[in-house]
C-alpha cells in the first residue's frame, strides 16, 4: 500500500472511529489503543491479529516496538495498555512487583499457545555420537568433552542466551552431575549466529532454545534428553529434570477496563492454539508482512476471531 | 595553558620504577597470608538491592505523586506533542522536495559538489525505503540536539563563571558519558512513560557533555585583552558575557553542537530498545532475522546522517572539509527568497505530475551481496583448511594465552596487591593527587560486589588496547608516510566509528564464536580509529626541521622513525591511545551482548531482569574503572609533552 493510501485509510478510520464513537458505542474514553510489540515474531503477529480486531471495532491501534522487560513500567503506567505473549518463566519478578504487588498491571488470561524450553542440539550431533544426546552420557567427561570450547577448557560448554531467560541450567548440571559450564551468549541474536556457525561446519553446540519459534525451519535440532519435567522435582528446590510448560499469557494496564471496556473484552477473550501462531509465522519465512499473514490467518479463522468480540 | 609545565621524563626511569614496583608488589603478595584472594563479598554495602526498593516504591506510589502527576507526566506529553508535530510535518513533506531542499542548502554552504552529494544522500534514504525511518530519528536527533543545547550552553556558562561550578561538573559529566545507557533505561521508563519521549531523555543525558565542555572551554579561552577592554568600557557582567565572551566563544560551541549530534546518534539503537522506532528499529529489526545486510543498509542511513549533520555544523564554524566550499560559490541564487520560490516550484510541479511514492523500479539494496560476504567469510575464513589459522583458531589462542589466563591471575590475586598496583600505576602516571583517587576507586568496586566481574572487564579492555595499539599504530605510520593512504582511510575511519557495532554483532560471533573475543573484535573495531588518526597526526607534526636535520646526519628511515619521529610524536599518539581506551570501555556492553560476560553481561542484566540496582552497580564499576583508565592515560600523555610546546 502507498503511503498516501495508507494516510487516507487512516483518516478514514480516524473519521469511522469518530461516528462509531459519537454512536454511543462503549469503546470507552480510550479510543486509542497501544500495544507493545516484544522483538520476536510470535509477538508481532499476535499484535498483528488484535490490532486488526481492534480497528474493526473503531478504535485507534498503535503499536510500539519495546522489550518485554521495559513493557512492564510502561504498561503500568498506562503509556502501553496490552502485551499478549508473556512467558511466565521469565517474567516471575515483573508478575511479583507489577500484578501482586498492585503496580498498575492485570493479568490478561491466557494467550492459548504454549512455549516449551529445553535443552537442544543439531541433529547431526546425535547421530554422530548418540552418547552426547542424553544427560546420562554427559556425566562422562570424555563425551562432555565434545562441547568443550577455549573458554570452557577441559568442560563442555552449555550455551544459554539472553539473562532475562529463566535458567535452571546450573541447579540440573550440579544435580545431574554433568561436565558441563554455562556460558552467556548475551542475547538471543548472539545465540542464533553461533547456531549459525556451528551447524555450518557440522560442530557441536548444546544449548537453550524453545518452541515455538522460526530458527526450527533454518535448523534441523533434536532435543537433548533430560529426566522428564514432575512437579515434585521442581518442588524439592534441587532441580534436576527438564522444563515445564510454559504456558504464555497476557498482561494488561489495570485501567483499561475502565477506559475501554470493549477493548479489554476483546483483549481478554484473545486466544488461538501454538498451530495458529506457527501458520503465520510460516507465512513470514514465505515472504510475506506481518498484516498479511495475520490477514491470511483471519480470513481462514473468522469463527475463531470473531467469537472474542463481545455481543 | 598556564599550568605547571609536567616535567619531560626520559623512557627508563619510569619502566624501572614499574619493575621494581611489579618486584615489590609480587613479594607483598608472597608475603600475605594464603587465601586473600577477590575482594570479600561480604563487604557488599548493597547498593543495588537499596536502588530496587526505592524503584519499587516509585512504581507503587509515582500515581499519587504530585511531582509524577504536575511535573514528569505533562512534560512528556508536551515532549511527545512536539516530537509527533515535526514527524508528521517532516512527513507531509514529499521526499523529492526534501531532497532538493536539502541540496541547496549544503549548496549554498558547501559548494556545487557538497549540494550534490547532499541530494544524493537524501535519495539513498527514500532509495532502499528507509525514509519514515529517517525522518522519525531525524526528528527525535533535531528535538534532542536543541534541548541538549538548550540545557548545555547555560550549564556552560555557569562552569566557566564559577570554578567551583566547574570542578563538580566535571565527574558528573564523566558518568554520563562513560555510564552504559542501559542501565539507566528503566529508569527513564518510569519517569517519563514510553516511546519517544524516554528515548530522547537518554539520548539528550548522553549526548550533553560536550556542548557543556565546549561552552565552558570556549568561554575560558576568550583572550583576557578583549575582557579587559570591555571592562574598561564599563560593561557590566552580563554585558560582558553576551558581548564579548559568548561571540567569541560560538566556534567552540558549534564544535560542542556538532560532537553532541555525533554522540546523540550514536545511541539510535540503544533508543530503539524502548521505543524510538526509526532506523535504529530498522538495525534491530534486521539483527532479529540474522539479516546483516539490512542491518548494514539502516546502519549506513545512520551513518550518512551523521556525516551530513557532521559537515553541515562543520561548514557552521568554518572549517568545511568537503574541499572547495565557500560561502557564496554554491548555486547560483541570491537569497532564501528564490530558494524558496525553487522549493515551492519543485513541490507545485510534483503534485501537478502526480508523483507521490519513490519509483519502486529505482528502489535498491545491497543486502543481498553482505549477507552473501558474511556467509562466504564463515565457510572460508573461520578456518582454513585443516590449518590451525583463521578466524577461529585465532579466537581460541586469544581466549586460551590472552583473555582467559589474565582474568584468572586478575581475580585469584590477592586484592590489596592489585589495588596496590593500581596506585603504583596512578603514582607513575601523574603523581600522587591520583594515587589516591585509584585506589579508593578500585576499593569502591569491591564494595559494590563488583571486583571479580570488574577484573574480567579489565583483561578484555587490556587485550582490546593493545590489540588496537598492534594494529593501529603501524597503520598510523603508514599513513603518515602516504597521502592517498591516509585520503582513503578517513571515510573507513568515520565509518567504523559512526556505523552502530549492533551491525557487527552477528558477524563476529559467526566467525569469532561466542565468547569474551568477539566482544573484544567489536570494540577494536570501533575503538582503532583515535589511534590510526593521531599517530598519523603526532608524525606529520613532527618540526620538519628536526627531521631535515636527522636526515643530513644519514639516519636510516627505521632510525628516524624510533628515534625521532614517534617519540616526538608520543603526547598526540597517547592521546590517541587515551580515546581508545574510553571507546573501548564504551563498548563493554556491547560485548556482554555477544558473550563478553564480566561487567557488560551485568548491565545487560540489569535491563533484563528489571534490576535496576545490578544495573546500577555495574554501571557505576565501569564509570570508576573508566574514570581511572581516564586519568591514568591522560597522565601518561601529559607526561610526554615536550616542554617546547607549552607556553605561546
Amino acid at each position: 500500500m502507498s503511503k498516501r493510501s495508507t494516510f487516507k485509510a487512516s483518516l478514514l478510520l480516524a473519521a469511522l472511529s469518530l461516528v462509531l464513537a459519537a454512536c454511543g458505542d462503549d469503546l470507552g474514553d480510550v479510543e486509542t489503543i497501544k500495544l507493545a510489540v516484544n522483538p520476536w515474531d510470535g509477538s508481532a503477529v499476535n499484535i498483528a491479529v488484535a490490532a486488526a480486531v481492534l480497528e474493526g471495532e473503531g478504535y485507534t491501534v498503535e503499536r510500539v516496538e519495546i522489550d518485554e522487560n521495559a513493557q512492564w513500567a510502561a504498561i503500568a503506567a498506562g503509556d502501553l495498555h496490552a502485551s499478549l505473549e508473556v512467558w511466565p518463566s521469565g517474567h516471575a519478578d515483573n508478575v511479583a512487583s507489577y500484578i501482586d504487588g498492585g503496580g498498575g498491571v492485570v493479568n490478561g488470561g491466557e494467550l492459548g499457545a504454549v512455549g516449551k524450553i529445553g535443552w537442544w542440539i543439531p541433529t547431526y550431533v546425535v547421530e554422530q555420537n548418540p552418547a552426547a544426546g542424553s544427560w546420562q552420557g554427559l556425566q562422562d567427561p570424555a563425551t562432555a568433552q565434545v562441547y568443550a570450547t577455549a573458554e570452557t577448557g577441559d568442560k563442555g560448554q552449555f550455551l544459554i542466551g539472553d539473562p532475562s531467560w529463566v535458567s535452571y541450567e546450573q541447579d540440573i548440571i550440579d544435580n545431574l552431575g554433568l561436565h558441563l559450564e554455562v556460558a552467556y551468549a548475551g542475547s538471543e541474536e548472539a545465540l542464533l549466529a553461533a547456531m549459525d556457525s556451528a551447524t555450518s561446519r557440522g560442530d557441536p553446540l548444546l544449548f537453550y532454545w524453545w518452541t515455538p519459534h522460526s530458527a526450527f525451519s533454518k535448523f534441523d535440532l533434536t532435543a537433548f534428553e533430560l529426566p522428564p519435567y514432575s512437579d515434585e522435582c521442581y518442588a524439592s528446590g534441587a532441580v534436576d529434570c527438564d522444563y515445564p510448560d510454559d504456558v504464555l499469557f497476557k498482561i494488561m494496564w489495570d485501567g483499561l477496563e475502565e477506559g475501554a471496556p470493549t477493548a479489554f473484552a476483546i483483549l481478554s477473550n484473545f486466544s488461538y492454539t501454538n498451530e495458529d501462531q506457527i501458520f503465520m509465522l510460516g507465512q513470514l519465512d514465505a515472504g510475506l508482512s506481518v498484516d498479511e499473514a495475520a490477514a491470511a490467518w483471519m480470513d481462514a479463522n473468522e469463527s475463531v476471531w470473531q467469537a472474542w468480540i463481545p455481543g | 595553558m598556564t599550568s605547571l609545565a609536567p616535567q619531560s621524563v626520559g623512557w627508563r626511569r619510569p619502566l624501572g620504577y614499574l619493575g621494581l614496583a611489579v618486584v615489590l608488589l609480587g613479594g607483598l603478595a608472597w608475603l600475605l597470608p594464603e587465601g586473600i584472594g577477590a575482594f570479600p563479598q561480604e563487604w557488599d554495602v548493597g547498593l543495588g538491592p537499596a536502588v530496587n526498593e526505592i524503584q519499587q516504591w516509585w512504581i507503587s506510589n509515582r500515581r499519587d505523586l504530585g511531582v509524577y502527576l504536575y511535573f514528569f507526566d505533562p512534560l512528556s506529553g508536551s515532549i511527545d506533542w512536539l516530537l509527533r508535530a515535526l514527524e508528521n510535518l517532516l512527513m507531509a513533506i514529499p521526499w523529492y522536495v526534501h531532497v532538493v531542499g536539502v541540496g541547496m542548502v549544503f549548496g549554498r554552504w558547501l559548494g556545487r559538489a557538497g549540494g550534490l552529494a547532499a541530494g544524493a544522500g537524501m535519495v539513498y534514504f527514500v532509495a532502499l525505503g528507509l525514509w519514515e525511518q529517517s525522518v522519525q530519528t531525524f526528528a527525535l536527533m533535531t528535538v534532542g540536539v536543541a534541548l541538549a543545547v538548550a540545557i548545555g550552553v547555560p550549564v556552560g556558562i555557569l562552569a566557566a563563571r564559577s570554578d567551583r561550578v566547574h570542578r563538580g561538573l566535571r565527574p558528573v559529566l564523566d558518568s554520563m558519558q562513560t555510564l552504559p545507557a542501559f542501565v539507566y533505561l528503566i529508569p527513564v521508563l518510569l519517569f517519563f512513560g514510553v516511546a519517544r519521549v524516554p528515548s530522547l531523555i537518554a539520548t539528550v543525558i548522553y549526548a550533553l557533555p560536550p556542548v557543556i565542555r565546549l561552552t565552558n572551554l570556549g568561554i575560558r579561552q576568550v583572550p583576557t585583552e578583549s575582557l579587559e577592554a570591555g571592562l574598561m568600557f564599563g560593561s557590566t557582567s552580563g554585558q560582558l558575557l553576551r558581548k564579548v565572551q559568548l561571540p567569541q566563544a560560538v566556534p567552540s560551541i558549534l564544535a560542542g553542537v556538532n560532537q553532541t549530534i555525533m554522540m546523540a546518534l550514536s545511541i539510535v539503537v540503544i533508543a530503539a530498545m524502548i521505543g524510538a522506532g526509526g532506523l535504529g528499529q530498522e538495525v534491530l529489526l534486521a539483527l532479529r532475522h540474522q539479516e546483516v545486510g539490512r542491518a548494514v543498509e539502516a546502519g549506513m542511513a545512520i551513518v550518512l546522517m551523521a556525516v551530513m549533520l557532521d559537515r553541515f555544523s562543520h561548514s557552521l564554524v568554518g572549517q568545511g572539509r568537503m574541499g572547495g566550499g565557500h560561502h557564496g560559490e554554491g548555486l547560483p541564487y541570491r537569497n532564501w527568497w528564490i530558494a524558496g520560490g525553487v522549493l515551492a516550484a519543485v513541490a507545485i510541479a510534483g503534485w501537478t505530475l502526480g508523483w507521490t511514492d519513490y519509483p519502486t523500479a529505482l528502489q535498491f539494496s545491497y543486502a543481498a551481496p553482505i549477507d552473501g560476504a558474511v556467509d562466504w567469510a564463515r565457510d572460508n575464513l573461520y578456518q582454513l583448511g585443516n590449518l590451525p589459522v583463521g578466524t577461529g583458531p585465532f579466537s581460541d589462542f586469544l581466549t586460551t594465552y590472552g583473555t582467559r589466563p589474565m582474568r584468572l591471575y586478575l581475580s585469584e590475586e590477592a586484592w590489596p596487591v592489585v589495588v596496590l598496583f593500581f596506585g603504583f600505576v596512578a603514582w607513575w602516571a601523574s603523581g600522587k593527587k591520583l594515587v589516591l583517587g585509584s585506589v579508593v576507586g578500585t576499593v569502591v568496586i569491591g564494595l559494590l560486589g563488583m571486583w571479580t566481574l570488574t577484573m574480567d572487564t579489565l583483561s578484555q579492555t587490556v587485550v582490546a588496547v593493545l590489540m588496537a595499539i598492534v594494529i593501529g599504530l603501524p597503520l598510523g605510520v603508514a599513513a603518515s608516510r602516504r597521502d592517498w593512504l591516509e585520503r582513503g582511510m578517513r571515510p573507513v575511519l568515520d565509518t567504523l566509528q559512526t556505523i552502530p557495532s549492533f551491525c557487527f554483532l552477528v558477524p563476529v560471533v559467526i566467525l569469532f564464536n561466542v565468547g569474551r573475543i568477539p566482544g573484544i573484535i567489536a570494540s577494536v573495531l570501533y575503538a582503532i580509529p583515535p589511534v590510526i588518526r593521531l599517530t598519523n597526526l603526532g608524525i606529520r607534526s613532527v618540526d620538519k626541521e628536526i627531521v631535515e636535520a636527522s636526515e643530513s646526519f644519514g639516519v636510516t628511515r627505521r632510525q628516524k622513525l624510533w628515534k625521532i619521529q614517534l617519540p616526538l610524536a608520543m603526547p598526540t599518539v597517547l592521546a590517541g591511545i587515551n580515546q581508545t581506551v574510553m571507546l573501548v570501555l564504551a563498548m563493554v556492553v556491547i560485548a556482554g551482548l555477544v558473550g563478553g560476560a564480566g561487567l557488560g553481561l551485568e548491565a545487560v542484566k540489569g535491563l533484563a531482569r528489571s534490576d535496576t540496582g545490578l544495573g546500577f552497580e555495574a554501571g557505576a564499576s565501569i564509570v570508576i574503572l573508566a574514570m581511572i583508565l581516564d586519568r591514568i592515560t591522560q597522565g601518561w600523555a601529559a607526561r610526554f609533552q615536550p616542554p617546547s610546546s607549552e607556553g605561546d
